[in-house]
């Protein structure tokens, strides 16, 4: 393995490889910021250009748009709360607040420590599991995939304890919102009132961009001024205190990186739930859960390990079976079949030199990444100063652009609009939007995971219990809903 | 010469330009080609080497620009290329029989398959009967022989590999449950070693290296001859209507499109097919092309027309 991987290594680091890596970066960065884009949507663009280039210069450039996306969507988190990308968007519920308390430089200083140490945290695990992925991934059936969703929605609605019964009403509306469109389990369109659009379902980037950027910038426009309420406390030389702060948070980062590591192996779950998951159990491991979300910088560290540690999980399923992991991996297992790969069980015998490679080109491009983030940060922070009359419809211009230039699909800007409106509806009323966009990701998957176990049990509700993973699942749910759910009984005995 | 006369000429002339530029101007433009999946996948990065291998083939400075428009298992794609403008800038990828049963089956669909203007097919995958690599079945006889219910994992109901298992099963007369909602073949092989049913019908493309790796074992191949002599064909089952059930996949574009159109379509469309390059590619991905014209697309989806409407009552 050492072998191979110093062979990997010396093919990286010719100069043409090294350009091609630089220019991902680069791509990466710019996708990422802009809300609406980021990494699919690059790689998609990317796709029919690599035709002519090397397998190991495809790589390199796919390796480092991959590594770079995670630190461009979280700068536009933290400064606009307006996630770039999808996984981001957990890092606007402490980075925006940290922001407005003019110590963006700091949550910025946070995620370029944090992202580059996830992604190396990830790239060790998937060195060292690399030989077991066919069994990890051969772990989760339908009747597990179905529990994980299950889990992922309590964990976050259920994370805000003061806040118990509204978490779980978005939630519901979350999972409203997900079965809208095509069935495919039983056939049939549903819920999409005669409107073509909605065949599809309700697409989660726009959804995001609404509900987050939009949202905030309706906000903004509504009250005036900056992001930064105090502009004189604005520091923008807080980057050390950020990267300190990371690596005093160590245990943070290493619960992150192995969420982001674990769930983004999971196909079908993806890099935000991973984020997400982080963050609220990063939320209630800690002695003081409920000042999260004004600004506490573990909030910014947890999701962020998760981040960049993902993108290795998620590698697992789609070269050890060809399904994606996320939607960026399915455009990349695109740039596999393109050079000749096909993605399966032969993958590991035949191409594992290349696999290297493309681990290594993701760590180098989170690391460059941070780099260029670190540089820029002074600046970049200096957005936070912006008033809202210029800021807002900057922004609210280029993330309905992003969302546009997805798919082309004019309905996914009036989906925007809409979603900003109820996002910002959602802040006014204090209504947690994290359970909606989780419930929204994980439906589909639970709804799926539960009518299949149903079939293949035959109406059986012990296909829950047959498998040591399903067990483990059952008993993650029960232990996350009591660590919510008990203290306030406590209260409430101790109270009567 | 009179102005009467020089005026009338230049009428004549100016005429003779217009008709002259309406054919021999195709194209000017940029040509949209709609893939009905999502980007990545096996079908859309055929679909777009396809797309490259065709601008050799038309004017120079025309680019062919891939559209992903995924949704309801291609009908979006297949909508969003009927309604398209007949004037050649909007072609679009069609997957049978997928697009083709809702049709059947009647549903609110917005196209007709007979009205689209086919283009070229490029062709077709098999289907492979698979069970797990070391499952104690070895043909389809030992199928039958277990005398109990077989559940079989598919995609959504009306997709192709769905109806190709109902098809299946009730022409042999084995009794069979499907569990459905798998994204996409690959997932269902998974589901397969993974032991969550008994056996699948999986695209040979999909199939393959597994087969290879011992992971999954054919019994039998359905829309294609078998080379082997320990797996079944549709001959060999002694049902050869079997043999029709594939997924074909061909070009077309929206209806009423102009003749002349048509026909600078089809032969840039075949020739890219045949191009060198492109078959080269072919060869490095392990996909096959099995390019054929216009006239026999729209004869091969009268025919699997028929042959679905036989099976209407397994179509859902």
């Amino acid at each position: 393995m050492i072998e191979l991987l110093g062979q990997a290594a010396t093919d990286l680091l010719s100069l043409q490889t090294i350009l091609f890596l630089f220019l991902g970066v680069i791509v990466g960065l710019v996708f990422g910021v802009i809300p609406g884009l980021g990494g699919t949507t690059a790689l998609a663009l990317l796709l029919p250009l690599t035709f002519g280039m090397q397998v190991i210069d495809a790589f390199a450039m796919a390796g480092g748009i991959m590594g770079a996306v995670a630190m461009g969507g979280s700068i536009s988190a933290i400064l606009l709360n307006a996630p770039g990308t999808a996984p981001s968007a957990a890092t606007c519920l402490d980075g925006y607040p940290l922001a407005q308390q003019g110590r963006a430089a700091e949550a910025i200083g946070a995620v370029a420590t944090a992202s580059p140490l996830g992604g190396l945290f990830g790239v060790l695990t998937l060195l060292l599991v690399l030989p077991l992925a066919r069994e990890i991934v051969l772990l989760f059936g339908p009747p597990e995939f179905f529990l994980l969703a299950v889990f992922g929605i309590v964990t976050v609605a259920m994370s805000d304890s003061q806040n118990l019964l509204r978490g779980l009403i978005a939630a519901g509306v979350g999972l409203m919102l997900a079965f809208v469109g095509y069935d495919d389990v039983h056939g049939g369109v549903r819920f999409t009132f005669g409107s073509n659009y909605l065949w599809d379902g309700i697409p989660l980037i726009p959804s995001l961009v609404g509900l987050f950027g939009m949202a905030e910038m309706i906000g903004l426009s509504i009250k005036g001024g900056t992001v930064a309420a105090d502009t004189a406390a604005v520091r923008l030389d807080g980057v050390v205190s950020g990267v300190r702060a990371t690596l005093r948070h160590w245990k943070v980062v290493i619960r992150g990186s192995l969420t982001g590591t674990l769930i983004g192996a999971i196909p079908g779950v993806g890099g935000t739930v991973a984020t997400f998951i982080a963050y609220s159990t990063t939320k209630k491991a800690d002695r003081d859960p409920d000042s999260f979300g004004t600004g506490r910088i573990e909030g910014v560290v947890a999701p962020e390990s998760a981040n960049n540690a993902k993108d290795s999980g998620a590698l697992l399923p789609t070269l050890a079976f060809g399904i994606p992991g996320s939607a960026e991996m399915a455009v990349f297992l695109g740039i596999l079949v393109l050079h000749g790969m096909q993605p399966g069980p032969a993958m590991f015998v035949d191409h594992v030199q290349d696999i290297y490679g493309l681990i290594l080109a993701l760590t180098f491009a989170a690391v460059l990444a941070s780099l260029i983030g670190l540089l820029t940060v002074r600046w970049l922070a200096a957005i936070t100063l912006v008033k809202g009359q210029i800021l807002a419809p900057v922004v609210i211009a280029v993330s309905l652009v992003g969302v546009y230039a997805i798919n082309l699909r004019p309905g996914d800007i009036v989906l925007a609009a809409i979603l900003g409106v109820l996002g910002h509806l959602m802040i006014r009323f204090d209504f947690p939007r994290l359970p909606l966009v989780i419930a929204l990701i994980l439906g589909e998957t639970a709804e799926r995971g539960f009518q299949q176990s149903m079939m293949i049990g035959q109406g059986d509700w012990r296909i829950f219990l047959h498998s040591p993973t399903s067990i483990t699942m059952l008993l993650l749910i029960i232990m996350s809903l009591s660590w919510s759910i008990v203290p306030i009984l406590r209260k409430r005995m101790t109270s009567s | 010469m009179s102005f009467g006369t020089s005026r009338l000429n230049a009428c004549l002339l100016l005429c003779l330009l217009v008709a002259c530029s309406r054919s021999g101007e195709y194209p000017r433009d940029d040509i949209t080609i709609i893939i009905p999946y999502n980007p990545g996948g096996g079908f859309d990065t055929f679909v777009r080497a396809l797309a490259r291998s065709l601008e050799n083939h038309l004017p120079e400075g025309i680019h062919v620009v891939a559209k992903n428009s995924p949704g309801a298992g291609g009908r979006r794609g297949a909508n969003d290329v009927f309604r398209a403008r007949p004037d050649g800038y909007t072609i679009g990828a069609f997957n049978l029989p997928g697009v083709l049963v809702p049709e059947l089956q009647k549903l609110p669909i917005g196209y007709k398959l007979s009205e689209v203007s086919w283009l070229a097919t490029i062709g077709s995958d098999p289907y492979v009967y698979s069970v797990k690599g070391d499952s104690e079945l070895v043909s389809i006889d030992d199928v039958k022989g277990l005398d109990r219910t077989i559940f079989y994992g598919a995609t959504g109901p009306g997709s192709t590999a769905y109806i190709a298992t109902n098809i299946f099963n009730e022409v042999l007369g084995i009794p069979y449950e499907v569990v459905t909602g798998y994204k996409g073949s690959s997932s269902y092989v998974l589901g397969l070693i993974r032991g969550d049913f008994d056996a699948a019908l999986v695209p040979m493309s999909t199939a393959r290296p597994y087969i290879k790796s011992g992971d999954i074992r054919a019994l039998a191949i359905v829309g294609a001859k078998s080379d082997d002599p320990e797996v079944a064909d549709a001959y060999a089952l002694g049902e050869p209507k079997l043999a029709e059930i594939k997924v074909v996949r061909m070009i077309g574009g929206p209806p009423r499109l102009p003749e002349d159109i048509r026909a600078i379509l089809e032969t840039a469309l075949l020739a890219a097919l045949n191009d060198q390059d492109f078959k080269d590619w072919l060869q490095s991905t392990g996909n096959v092309a099995q390019p054929t014209g216009a006239n026999d697309t729209a004869a091969m989806v009268a025919k699997m027309s028929e042959f679905y409407e036989d099976f209407e009552e397994f179509l859902d």
